[in-house]
């Protein structure tokens, strides 16, 4: 039978699983990689060894023959040669018996601790300022984000009512937003950044773009389908004027809808600011994420994946926690 | 079967200004082709509770939305106090069957919403913010002070999904009742309600009616005129003192329906019983009339309210 409920211990018991099997699953693919990088260094260490005593044996003969020539000269040289070929071969023999290549691409779970964690969270020695990654990263990021939001959910927020409370609001802007919704912000980003100078602004505004059509629609939809035409009429007969039905009883009904919309567009917001900043920005996460990508060296980037989806589900739990404050009468 | 109408004084001794309430004249309503109501007059006096009945698909709601203002006749005029008008107002208070009161609000609040909606503005809330707060206490006491006579006191501070639905129809009538619209329109009030909470609300519309007798009594001004639409005979004949019947089924039916019965309905006190037997022979006089399709007779056959009316006031 479907919805058979289940012990809240095999609930946390398998959720826990779950949680412990992706891990297990990392580890041994982190092993795995690593493992397989060691290896490639070995076979080629053992390659050119090989070629390393074919050289040795040229160079023998080599040498064999300008003793007898008694030249000197090549004989240094040759000397020069043999060193340079002993380098190799001890190198080559590291490799092949103490293998310590490491792939930074996958790292090992102290290999994030070390250069993902720590790297971020302890102030670094740049030339001669400190800088504490974490924080010169996630501040300007953030920044933007806010920003963006409020003034993405005001704008939209106040054509979205305008759009649902008149009608020729609505035929105004009901084509150009019922394209643009459809249209992907990042297909949009190309034009942004060749005409509006690439700064603050600029972050705020595509984001606010990308964000407008969907969330005015979606209010704008609310506005008409939530408001039961029974509490409009009411409000008429109660003395409302237009305003105070706009912002009184209009408002106030969507405002929960509008609160959970506005928290389903944080998502798509940080995606397209990532991809922004990965692009043209001169600092923040997406600028810290071309620099990682760069140096193949994704320690950092694991950490910050990992931060981004705490902060994510943080976000949500606050805005649906304030959404219950302020609207203690919106049923969950 | 005796029939007692209300002791109407003359008109040179109320106090008050114009007995008229409302007027309809000449109201005639249509949807594209299909027309619904037709040559509807209809004339309310201050204090009269008056039953609007009829089968389903007579343009009741029609009617009622038209008197509201919110979807004004077609051809036609509405008059409140000798003024047309096309548009809700806040002398025209309605209620609801259902989303009766705004679910964001408290018990409380829904009473007192109308009170700051009429008496203030946004301006002045927003920038008057200590007389505003003041005055929203005065409003909130004078809510609580209603729903107390109501019996509500305790679910004051409750939010409508937490109330039973007879406790909703309730604080709608007294968020109604609290502006002192001079005309209260109920849609079929309670009609989703049970049979006992309905009888507990009909028993409320009487004691409103006994207000209006004793303000009578005293030579003031009656002070609830009310128009209750509803579907079940008992409960009009029970609650209101006259009878408006809407009906598709006569002579002239194809050009909508019209009012086709139009008379008193018997009075009672709210310690009297409630005596179904009294109004046995109306309540057929009424389904004969208005419900029946095979009875086709003249339309203005039963329209005699006002013919009544002036009958036992010359005989008095």
């Amino acid at each position: 039978m479907i919805r058979q409920p289940i012990s809240r211990h095999w609930w946390i018991g398998l959720g826990v699983a779950s949680v412990l099997l992706l891990v297990l699953l990392y580890t041994v693919f982190a092993g795995s990689r690593q493992a397989t990088r060691r290896r490639e260094q070995q076979r080629i260490a053992i390659e050119s060894l090989q070629q390393l005593s074919q050289r040795a044996q040229e160079l023998e003969q080599r040498r064999a023959e300008a003793r007898r020539a008694d030249n000197t000269q090549v004989l240094t040289q040759i000397a020069r040669d043999a060193e340079r070929l002993q380098i190799e071969k001890e190198n080559a023999l590291r490799d092949r018996d103490e293998p310590d290549a490491v792939d930074r691409t996958i790292p090992t779970w102290s290999m994030l601790y070390r250069e993902g964690l720590l790297r971020t969270c302890i102030p670094q020695k740049k030339f001669a300022r400190t800088e504490l990654w974490i924080l010169d990263d996630f501040k300007p990021t953030l920044i933007r984000l806010l920003t963006a939001l409020v003034v993405g959910v005001l704008i939209s927020v106040v054509i979205g009512l305008l759009m649902g409370c008149y009608d020729p609001v609505e035929a105004w802007f009901l084509p150009p937003f019922a394209f643009f919704s459809k249209v992907p912000a990042t297909a949009v980003m190309p034009i942004f950044f060749a005409v509006v100078h690439i700064n603050f602004k600029m972050f705020v505004a595509i984001i606010a773009f990308g964000m407008l059509p969907t969330l005015a629609q979606s209010i704008s939809q609310c506005v008409r389908k939530d408001v039961p035409e029974e509490l409009v009429f009411k409000a008429y007969t109660l003395g409302a004027s237009q305003l105070e039905l706009i912002w009184n009883v209009t408002f106030r009904q969507v405002l929960p809808r509008i609160l959970d919309a506005a928290r389903l567009q944080i998502g798509p917001a940080l995606v397209l600011l990532v991809a922004a900043e990965w692009l043209v920005a001169g600092e923040g996460l997406g600028h810290r994420f071309r620099l990682s990508y760069q140096k193949t060296d994704m320690s950092v980037v694991y950490f910050y994946v990992f931060l981004l989806g705490v902060f994510g589900l943080a976000a949500d739990y606050a805005l649906i926690w304030i959404r219950r404050r302020i609207c203690p009468w919106f049923g969950d | 079967m005796e029939v007692r109408s209300t002791q109407q004084p003359e008109h040179s001794e109320l106090p008050d200004s114009p007995h008229v309430v409302l007027e309809c004249k000449d109201v005639n309503h249509w949807f594209g082709d299909k027309k619904v109501l037709y040559k509807i007059r209809l004339t309310v006096t201050r204090g009269q509770i008056v039953g609007l009945v009829g089968p389903s698909g007579s343009g009741k709601s029609t009617l009622l939305r038209g008197i509201l203002g919110t979807h004004p006749p077609c051809a036609g005029e509405v008059l409140m106090d000798g003024t047309p008008y096309r548009r809700p107002h806040r002398d025209r208070g309605i209620v609801y069957q259902r989303y009766s009161l705004f679910p964001f609000l408290t018990a409380e609040e829904n009473v007192a919403f109308g009170l700051m909606l009429d008496q203030t503005t946004v301006a002045f809330r927003s920038f008057k913010f200590w007389e505003w707060w003041k005055l929203r206490q005065e409003h909130l006491k004078q809510a609580a002070a209603l729903l107390q006579r109501l019996g509500l006191d305790k679910a004051r501070h409750q939010y409508p999904a937490e109330l039973s639905g007879g406790m909703r129809q309730r604080v709608a009538i007294a968020q109604a009742l609290i502006m002192k619209p001079k005309l209260l329109l109920l849609d079929e009030p309670f009609g989703a309600l049970d049979e006992a909470t309905r009888e507990d609300l009909q028993l409320m519309l009487l004691h409103l009616y006994d207000e209006n007798l004793r303000a009578l009594e005293k030579q003031e001004p009656p002070p609830y005129t009310i128009l209750i639409v509803t579907h079940e005979l008992n409960e009009a004949l029970y609650v209101s003192d006259r009878i408006v019947g809407l009906s598709q089924y006569h002579a002239e039916g194809a050009n909508g329906a019209t009012i086709v019965y139009d008379k008193a309905a018997p009075i009672f006190r709210p310690q009297d019983p409630k005596d179904v037997g009294k109004f046995l022979k109306q309540k057929e006089q009424l389904l004969d009339a208005v419900f029946d399709e095979e009875q086709v007779q003249h339309h203005l056959e039963f329209v005699t309210f006002w013919q009544d009316h002036e009958k036992s006031s010359k005989a008095s």
